[in-house]
């Protein structure tokens, strides 16, 4: 079946995850990026508040973890629940991870 | 008799037993019918009980252990009755009809005098009414249904009493028909759910397989996956099987929760993955299948969209006024972002097309919840959408909010319209449900009819 399988991440594997793909994305090493802080939230939508272009999604109130990082000074957000992981916002745009 | 009297004796006889045998004919088809009546009544709480109001009076009559029945034989026929039946499950329970012209408390008053008798009542009579004429509460079974404050609000846990679509006085007219199909485009439905599984379309066998002209034939026997492009639209992420279980989870089976229909068939269609995430490419093509099955003679009416985004795409508009033309209504959520949609608009809900209704989202008080989106001109109208208990996946129950929670309760008072009024057009259906609504201060600048739907106004 060629839907999406659901994988499941922990807090700290989504934590792990979007510093990694920060770093990639600045093209610095993951040790420059500082964790600013990992809360509960509650997000609008299945995507997590975070459609990437084009992208419908349910809209049923999705609870999972605001992942608030730093990098060379500026400040980014990633959304993640234990099926999916987002960059929300990151230059005008939001991205599945 | 001679001869010539012979022949037209006989054909008189022949033309007597004719009459006779059709006079029979006749009552049977009326027994027949009656029967038939009753196999459609869905029973609701006996009335209070009336005496019967028999020309010959009836009694109930139980004698005591060891009454033979030569010794009941006798008494009656002293007291100028007959048995009329005996209930075998009962021993000693006669039920005795009265022959010289008694009334009833009469009968009863002679036979509890015996020292053989153990008690003598009348018959009463208990009313099976039709499902369109019932004054009395309709209550389901199911075990969870104290927990639904949307159909049912006493007030429970904190909430206000009355603060529900008055599902129940809907039920009074109408509990819905597996006459009218759903459509519920979502994430699917998982259609082996012991609470939907009774009410999942099945495609008739009169009704061709789904010609994809890219694809080819497809045995849609459940619906359709626009995800995979197959068949198998079992849902992966619960989202859909939430929404088809606020819309038809089987009522009055003593399992889980009741939906707004009791009955119902929901066609189930996958086009978000099980991440609750899909494109417009797919919600397309999932729409254009339930436009061909209108087509090809399924009585689907209604689609049921719990899902957006802000962006507007020209094609999916489109293909919502070909559904539109198709006679299908097309219930959208508002949205859950807090905005106001006349300013910030939400797709598929703000799409100014004639069969779009866009639902906002209300808790157990009558209030617009805080994520809801709301819009005096492009939100329509408000219905229950937090802490809504529902199907999900593995077979189980889960609490869910959201306008895709208030959607799927709009979209089955729509299917239980048209199980009271099946050639309703679409533009009928929609002014009618908005017409529907109970005013709510809360509402009276955030939607454009000023209310949440009211069930039991739209099917009256």
């Amino acid at each position: 079946m060629g839907a999406l399988l659901k994988m499941t991440f922990t807090k700290e594997d989504a934590v792990e995850r979007a510093r990694r793909d920060l770093a990639a994305r600045l093209s610095v090493n993951e040790d420059e990026i500082k964790e600013v802080s990992v809360e509960g939230a509650d997000f609008p939508d299945m995507a997590l508040g975070a459609a990437a272009g084009g992208e419908m999604s349910g809209q049923m109130i999705t609870s999972g973890w605001r992942i608030r990082l730093t990098a060379d000074g500026k400040s980014f957000e990633y959304r993640a629940n234990p099926n999916q992981i987002r960059l929300f916002n990151y230059k005008g745009a939001n991205y599945k991870i | 008799m001679n001869r010539n009297n012979f022949l037209p004796h006989v054909a008189l006889a022949l033309v007597l037993i004719l009459v006779a045998a059709f006079a029979g004919q006749v009552r049977n088809w009326q027994r027949n019918w009656h029967r038939r009546k009753h196999v459609e009544i869905t029973i609701p709480p006996p009335r209070p009980a009336e005496p019967a109001t028999a020309e010959s009076a009836e009694v109930f009559v139980r004698f005591r252990p060891g009454v033979s029945e030569e010794k009941i034989q006798s008494i009656t026929e002293r007291l100028h009755d007959m048995v009329e039946d005996q209930t075998e499950a009962v021993s000693g329970l006669n039920l005795i009809e009265d022959e010289d012209g008694k009334d009833a408390d009469t009968v009863i008053a002679e036979y509890s005098a015996l020292p053989e008798v153990e008690y003598a009542e009348k018959v009463y009579k208990i009313q099976l009414e039709e499902t369109g004429d019932r004054s009395e509460p309709v209550l389901p079974n199911d075990p969870r249904f104290s927990e639904q404050w949307a159909l049912a609000n006493d007030g429970q846990n904190g909430g206000t009493r009355g603060a529900d679509i008055r599902a129940v006085g809907a039920w009074a007219t109408t509990t819905g028909s597996n006459k009218v199909v759903v459509a519920v485009l979502d994430s699917g439905v998982d259609y082996t759910h012991p609470d939907l599984i009774t009410n999942i379309w099945k495609r008739p066998e009169i009704i061709k397989e789904y010609e994809d002209r890219n694809l080819g034939t497809i045995d849609d026997i459940h619906g359709y996956n626009a995800l995979d492009n197959d068949a198998d639209p079992m849902d992966q992420n619960g989202h859909g099987t939430h929404c088809a279980g606020i819309i038809g989870a089987e009522g009055g089976n003593n399992e889980g929760i009741t939906g707004v229909n009791w009955t119902v068939q929901i066609m189930p269609l996958k086009f978000m993955d099980a991440n609750g995430s899909g494109t417009t490419k797919d919600a397309i093509e999932a729409i254009n299948y339930v436009i061909d099955r209108r087509k090809a003679g399924v009585n689907v009416r209604i689609i049921s969209a719990s899902w957006g985004s802000t962006q507007k795409s020209r094609a999916l508009e489109d293909v919502i006024k070909e559904a539109y033309e198709a006679g299908i209504l097309f219930v959208a959520a508002a949205g859950n972002a807090s905005v106001d949609n006349d300013k910030s608009p939400h797709y598929p809900s703000s799409y100014n097309v004639g069969n779009v209704i866009s639902v906002a989202a209300l808790d157990r008080n009558d209030q617009l919840t805080s994520f809801s989106n709301f819009g005096a001109r492009t939100v329509h109208l408000g219905a229950p959408g937090k802490d809504i208990l529902s199907t999900w996946l593995n077979h189980e129950f889960k609490m869910a909010s959201g306008t895709s929670m208030a959607t799927p309760v709009v979209a089955g008072v729509a299917g239980l319209m048209l199980s009271q009024n099946p050639n309703m057009s679409v533009d009928e259906l929609r002014r009618h449900l908005l017409d529907s609504v109970d005013k709510l201060p809360a509402l009276k600048t955030k939607v454009a009819t000023g209310g949440r739907i009211n069930a039991a106004k739209a099917v009256g």
